[in-house]
């Protein structure tokens, strides 16, 4: 997550949308299932932020959209997977199933 | 036959200053870091000293609540977490004894949210017997977790209380705090605040602060460093340098009396503060 945080950073950190750092990440529930978590930098909510559940080929497993919490949980894949958080071409962040515990 | 005898007091009354302790009470809620990209594991030690100097530690009773405050989403009421059950009672080394202090380890599926949390600490007021007076410090020390931020800068209620105008979590070396003291939520004018470095690193294992110190003042001035609020009950302090510094508004909350004594209710806030890293690559 740090190198998609950093690598995020460096995308947009000259940029106009540098007050606006799209933030992530996801959790291991330990009933199965994994929740993930969104926001912005200056606070501002991610309510109906798109997240999708990636297989290793990239195929869409599940997708959501973030809650008023900016939560949305899914059931864990077994095997690899990834999980992305769209908020528009600037603003994604991925965050690979191995790094989810 | 005039000089001589002045010359003795002066001197006498020098030396009880170089070699008085620092009085500054200051209640210490440590965790090593307050700016963490995940939740993990987060260790607390609540411990009654003088920040400084690193000691005395004083006896600390059981504190009559510590929690966290975090606001679940924007627009949302912040919420509180009960933390008194995460307590441990430790000793503390203090000179050539050891008194009560507390620890806790609060665990990750409390502190895994992206956000703020606000951990305060109400402790029991303390007799301070060289003074006849009780002491009452309502600590506050803040974490953020993965940089989106929450409640940080919401007030508490609590009967004293600095009110934060920078992040507590953010701050560069040289960087300028900025906060509001106040009292039952009105700000205090012209009110003293007492800043202090954490001068002495904690040595955890041994459950004592490292012997030497990071900085030797040259005055006691310039151990606990004395400011003013202004007439908003504001201040402002540039921090010199990495590490922990506690800001203490003294004698601002409104009880004023516990036990038939006079009672002093401080507000508490730690800040911490990072070095800027290196700069690389070519400078815009």
């Amino acid at each position: 997550m740090i190198r998609q945080l950093l690598g995020l950073y460096l995308l947009v950190g000259w940029g106009t949308a540098h007050a606006h750092t799209p933030l992530f990440d996801c959790f291991d529930n330990g009933d199965e299932t994994l929740t993930c978590e969104g926001g912005f930098s200056d606070g501002a909510s991610a309510e109906g932020v798109g997240v999708r559940l990636l297989d290793q080929q990239g195929k869409v497993l599940e997708q959501a959209k973030l809650d008023a919490r900016g939560s949305a949980t899914f059931k864990r894949p077994a095997g690899g997977f990834s999980v992305v958080f769209d908020a528009g071409a600037e603003h994604q962040i991925t965050v690979l199933g191995d790094d989810i515990s | 036959m005039f000089l001589r005898p002045l010359a003795v007091l002066l001197v006498t009354a020098m030396a009880s200053l170089v070699t008085a302790p620092a009085t500054a009470h200051f209640l210490v809620v440590h965790t090593p870091k307050t700016a963490l990209l995940r939740g993990e594991d987060l260790p607390f030690h609540l411990i009654f000293t003088h920040a400084f100097a690193g000691e005395p530690s004083m006896a600390m009773d059981k504190p009559e609540r510590f929690y966290f405050s975090r606001r679940p989403a924007a627009g949302e009421p912040s919420e509180e977490v009960d933390l008194l059950p995460y307590l441990q009672a430790i000793d503390w080394q203090s000179e050539d004894s050891r008194v009560p202090a507390w620890r806790a380890t609060i665990p990750r599926n409390l502190v895994r949210s992206l956000g703020d949390y606000q951990f305060v600490v109400e402790p029991a007021p303390y007799l301070e017997a060289g003074e006849d007076i009780y002491i009452q410090q309502f600590a506050k020390v803040m974490v953020n977790v993965g940089g989106v931020p929450g409640n940080w800068s919401e007030t508490l209620g609590l009967p004293a209380e600095i009110h934060a105008l920078n992040k507590p979590y953010a701050n560069w070396t040289s960087g300028v705090f900025r906060g509001v003291v106040l009292s039952d939520g009105v700000p205090v004018p012209f009110t003293q605040i007492e800043v202090e470095y954490l001068n002495h690193a904690l040595d955890v294992d041994n459950r004592r602060f490292e012997e030497q110190g990071q900085i030797t003042a040259p005055h006691p001035s310039l151990e606990a460093i004395v400011i003013l609020s202004n007439a908003q009950g504001e201040f402002s302090f540039a921090l010199p340098k990495a590490g922990w510094w506690g800001f203490a508004a003294l004698n601002v909350g409104p009880t004023k009396e516990h036990a038939g004594k006079p009672l002093s209710q401080d507000a508490i806030l730690w800040v911490q503060v990072t070095d800027l890293p290196p700069l690389t690559g070519t400078r815009p």
